[in-house]
């Protein structure tokens, strides 16, 4: 089923090598992805997309180029290649160029199911069922979104990468509303699961449902309980702060803290797990046909290692970590190590905190810092001598990531398989308990 | 369009949409890399048994075409039997026309050297307007951006279009061992051509930031602890007018389309028209038709006739922004917001160029009479709640006020405060009407548009200033 796309790209590989190009590499993707999108407990839209896309890397004389296009035949590939091949020599050398890698990397299997692939009519039909739990389990109104595809991708480099490689992904996030409160779930797979989409439903409203009267408290620091949205949207800025190429052009807190530096204690363990057949970024290797590999981001707090191609690896004097994307590296999957602690030992361990079930718009001060701030939603708890009390309304977390991952006293054991709108990169989160993190509202 | 009729569509409308990227990044002076987009397809979007169902497809044949087509009428098809409510669009007066923005300058009138030296010089301009703290990181990039699109639809809409927009943007951190780093990102856009190089003085503006914010780490104080007079700078108040009146205002967003992902409104349906949010000072218009703005169209992604829309008119909540879907339920008419990012997906109501009207006062006028207060003029963190009510700016240029003159910086100056608050403490704006580009993202799949934000200086009531934490 992947040859279609790996014939593409040998294809640009053999034609930009007699176009005049050095070296070159052309990643083929093609997806079918069905996105159902609901609100007020009805569907509003449902969305499907077939694509094809066509990037390719070239280099000559040590100038690079990325082009992304919509190629699927080769008439187009060769239009894109001469365009190219007319401009490369006008652009300087790359300060960061180094030839393309040797070819390491080994496609997975076991990353699709054929049901979505399939009978994606059936996935998307589990979302009226989705929503009904809600709502039976006593949500007023429920809104979300439900996300399915299946993908196939082809490398081939002018080093000699000729790998192919095909996945099913699936998302689910819902809200549920009752009364002045709110509650959110997420779940992420390879595998269509009906029980665990409509367990998002019926999450979510459980959040909602909670009865504690509403109060206000005043800003200033408390102990709080991350769930693992939290955790999960909080650790996608953490591993794309990773990348070589952000630390190098100033925009991650990885500019000032290097590999080695302590920059959260010793229950933070981070990793980048491309090799995890549930989660949807799994992959055998990276755009430049390098192995993937498991590695620690954060290990037990101190700072392990950015994650690498083999141009910000050589600009830095490392290894490639199997990364790439060709200019920027990335994060494959994200999964946050867990702790011995249950969530209710962690609420038995507050003597004046807050939960926090959600949260959105992370936003930086200044990113060589770490210093952001991040607005709470759904349910936030306030929680006295390890009681839940009362609902708290929309406050925002304004922390630096040093100081809250230094914070850190508790990590549940059990963690959930989270992407959503504010959660891009799946994640294996847990909940995490930290101390002293600064809660801001408005002035009135 | 004529497909998805024949295969029982009671609408469909089907939009070819083109986005030609090319973009240069420099670290320093440093080339990193060059970069093409070439992205092109067809959105297709039908009513089909009630339900609303799109499509997409970058194939271009018959054939490519047909399966999208089919696939949006089979979605629909296998949810129609559990649809609440039927959908549908409200009616409304389409266009068929073809217009486009004319560069002044091509995009080929200079070549890529030219514009690699373009790029550096700016970066000179940046390491030489530095005294004693060190430029740690300076990073540019470059994009020239063309949109093409035909837009039809089965109710007679017909809109050709052809939108050309430059876009910079400028990332610089300053540190000093004692001072600690600071950081600016300066963004630059606007539709047009290379004209728009030369009327940005890129390479003079970023000297100036890079003069304030050494400034700001060398020298700035903690803002006062007591409530104090604030002038807010256009730039800020630009994004504050997004965020709590252009993003309340989409009519999506109250009706709850949006729940899962950006969130609600505060504004509800009854308020539309009849509930006050702010004084006389709070008029709020979005303007998609203004020459030159990085969010110019004339006809929206459902074909109807762009105009301004007065979002908060003197306090007021006033205009929602509508798509022709919002309307239908609102009842109402669309004023042309439907807006896609790209052929792959759907138009849902968007801002274009959203300003504060300005006021009629010089800013030494605004400040002559302030005893002690603070000067926001940039920022860089900000974020509001899922209801667009509670807000955060965190200002990153400021100065005290000692006086009726500017005095000593300010470092990180915190405004957060609720939508009414602002609107209702405005107590003078000054006469200058600036704008500032963003890419504001919205939707699911996300979808991110170039607009504009804009507005005066405006001066505010006494208010407690925050600070950041270090």
């Amino acid at each position: 089923m992947t040859e279609d796309v790996l014939q593409l790209a040998l294809y640009a590989v053999e034609r930009g090598k007699v176009h005049g190009f050095d070296e070159v590499a052309a990643l083929v993707s093609m997806t079918k992805r069905t996105m159902v999108k609901f609100a007020n407990n009805e569907v509003t839209v449902v969305q499907s997309w077939i694509d094809t896309e066509t990037a390719i890397y070239v280099a000559r004389r040590s100038r690079i180029m990325v082009i992304n296009s919509a190629c699927r035949d080769r008439e187009c590939v060769d239009r894109v290649l001469r365009s190219a091949i007319e401009r490369i020599d006008h652009v300087d050398v790359s300060e960061i160029y180094a030839p393309l890698p040797s070819p390491t990397g080994k496609p997975l299997t076991g990353l699709v199911d054929k049901r979505i692939v399939e009978s994606p009519e059936i996935v998307i039909e589990s979302v009226p069922k989705l929503i009904d739990t809600s709502l039976r389990e006593g949500a007023e109104k429920v809104a979300g979104v439900l996300y399915a595809g299946y993908r196939r991708k082809g490398l081939a480099t002018s080093s000699g990468a000729e790998l192919a490689e095909e996945a099913t992904f699936i998302e689910v996030y819902a809200r549920a509303f009752y009364r002045e409160n709110s509650g959110h779930w997420a779940w992420t797979s390879t595998r269509f699961d009906e029980e665990k989409i409509v367990d998002v439903g019926r999450r979510a409203a459980s959040y909602a449902k909670i009865s504690l009267p509403v109060t206000t408290i005043e800003p200033g620091r408390y102990t709080a309980i991350l769930s693992p949205l939290v955790v999960g949207n909080l650790m996608t800025y953490l591993a794309h702060a990773a990348s070589a190429l952000m630390a190098m052009i100033g925009m991650s807190l990885f500019t000032k803290y290097g590999p080695g530096t302590r920059v959260g204690n010793e229950m933070v363990s981070i990793i980048d797990e491309p090799h995890d057949p549930e989660l949807p970024n799994s992959t055998g290797f990276d755009d430049e046909g390098v192995e993937t590999r498991r590695k620690y981001i954060l290990r037990k707090g101190v700072f392990e290692t950015y994650l690498h191609n083999t141009k910000t690896a050589r600009r830095m004097g490392a290894e490639t970590t199997g990364n790439a994307g060709w200019l920027d590296p990335h994060p494959w999957n994200i999964v946050v190590e867990p702790g011995d602690m249950s969530e209710d030992e962690m609420f038995r361990e507050v003597r004046r905190g807050l939960f926090v079930l959600n949260n959105w718009y992370t936003r930086y001060q200044n990113m060589v810092e770490g210093q952001f701030s991040t607005v709470t939603r759904d349910t936030v708890i306030y929680i006295e001598n390890g009681e839940p009390r009362a609902i708290v309304k929309r406050l925002r977390i304004a922390e630096t990531f040093p100081n809250m991952l230094r914070s850190v006293v508790g990590v549940s054991k059990t963690r959930y398989d989270i992407a959503w709108w504010e959660v891009e990169v799946p994640t294996r989160a847990p909940f995490m308990l930290i101390e002293n993190v600064q809660f801001t509202k408005p002035e009135v | 369009m004529d497909l998805a009729r024949s295969l029982g569509a009671s609408y469909a409308e089907a939009r070819y949409h083109a986005n030609r990227v090319s973009s240069i990044v420099l670290r320093n002076d440093r080339v990193l890399g060059a970069g093409v987009e070439l992205e092109e397809g067809i959105g297709v979007r039908v009513i089909f048994g009630n339900v609303m169902s799109f499509a997409a497809t970058n194939t271009l044949s018959r054939e490519g075409v047909r399966e999208a087509v089919e696939s949006a009428i089979a979605k629909a098809r296998s949810l129609a039997k559990s649809i609440r409510r039927p959908q549908n669009l409200a009616e409304a007066k389409v266009g068929r026309a073809r217009y486009e923005v004319i560069a002044k300058r091509k995009f080929d009138a200079m070549s890529i050297e030219q514009k690699i030296e373009f790029m550096k010089d700016v970066w000179r301009h940046a390491v030489s307007s530095v005294r004693e703290a060190k430029l740690t990181s300076f990073a540019i990039e470059y994009g020239e951006y063309e949109e093409v699109k035909e837009i039809v639809s089965s109710d007679g809409a017909h809109v050709v279009s052809y939108v050309p927009r430059i876009f910079m943007s400028v990332n610089l951190v300053l540190a000093h061992p004692q001072k600690g780093t600071a950081q600016r990102i300066v963004e630059l856009g606007a539709c047009g051509g290379l004209e728009l190089l030369e009327d940005w003085k890129v390479g003079e503006r970023v000297a100036e930031e890079v003069k304030a914010i050494e400034n700001v780490l060398l020298h700035g104080v903690e803002p006062p602890h007591e409530p104090v007079d604030v002038v807010i700078g256009s730039e800020v108040v630009g994004l504050i007018v997004h965020e709590s009146a252009g993003h309340p205002m989409e009519a999506d967003r109250i009706w709850g389309r949006e729940a899962a992902q950006a969130g609600e409104s505060f504004v509800k349906p009854e308020m539309i028209g009849r509930e006050r949010i702010g004084n006389e000072h709070a008029t709020v218009v979005d303007d998609p038709t203004i020459p030159g703005s990085f969010g110019f169209y004339l006809y929206d992604d459902e074909g109807v006739p762009a105009r301004a829309r007065y979002i908060y008119f003197r306090g007021l909540i006033n205009e929602p922004l509508h798509s022709r879907w919002t309307a239908y339920i609102f009842n109402t008419r669309s004023n042309a917001a439907a807006r896609a990012m790209n052929y792959a997906s759907e138009p849902i109501p968007r801002m274009a160029n959203t300003y504060l009207e300005p006021g009629d006062y010089r800013f030494d006028e605004l400040i002559e009479d302030i005893k002690l207060g603070v000067y926001v003029k940039s920022y860089m963190e900000w974020n509001i709640d899922d209801i667009r009510w509670g807000q955060r700016y965190v200002g990153l240029e400021a100065y005290m006020i000692r006086n009726g003159e500017l005095a000593e910086p300010v470092r990180n100056p915190v405004l957060e405060f609720t939508t009414r608050t602002f609107y209702s403490s405005i107590v003078a704006k000054s006469r200058d009407l600036r704008f500032y580009p963003g890419i504001c993202g919205k939707g699911e799949p996300m979808q991110g548009v170039p607009v504009w934000f804009g507005g005066p200086d405006v001066r505010i009531a006494k208010i407690r200033l925050g600070v950041a934490p270090r």
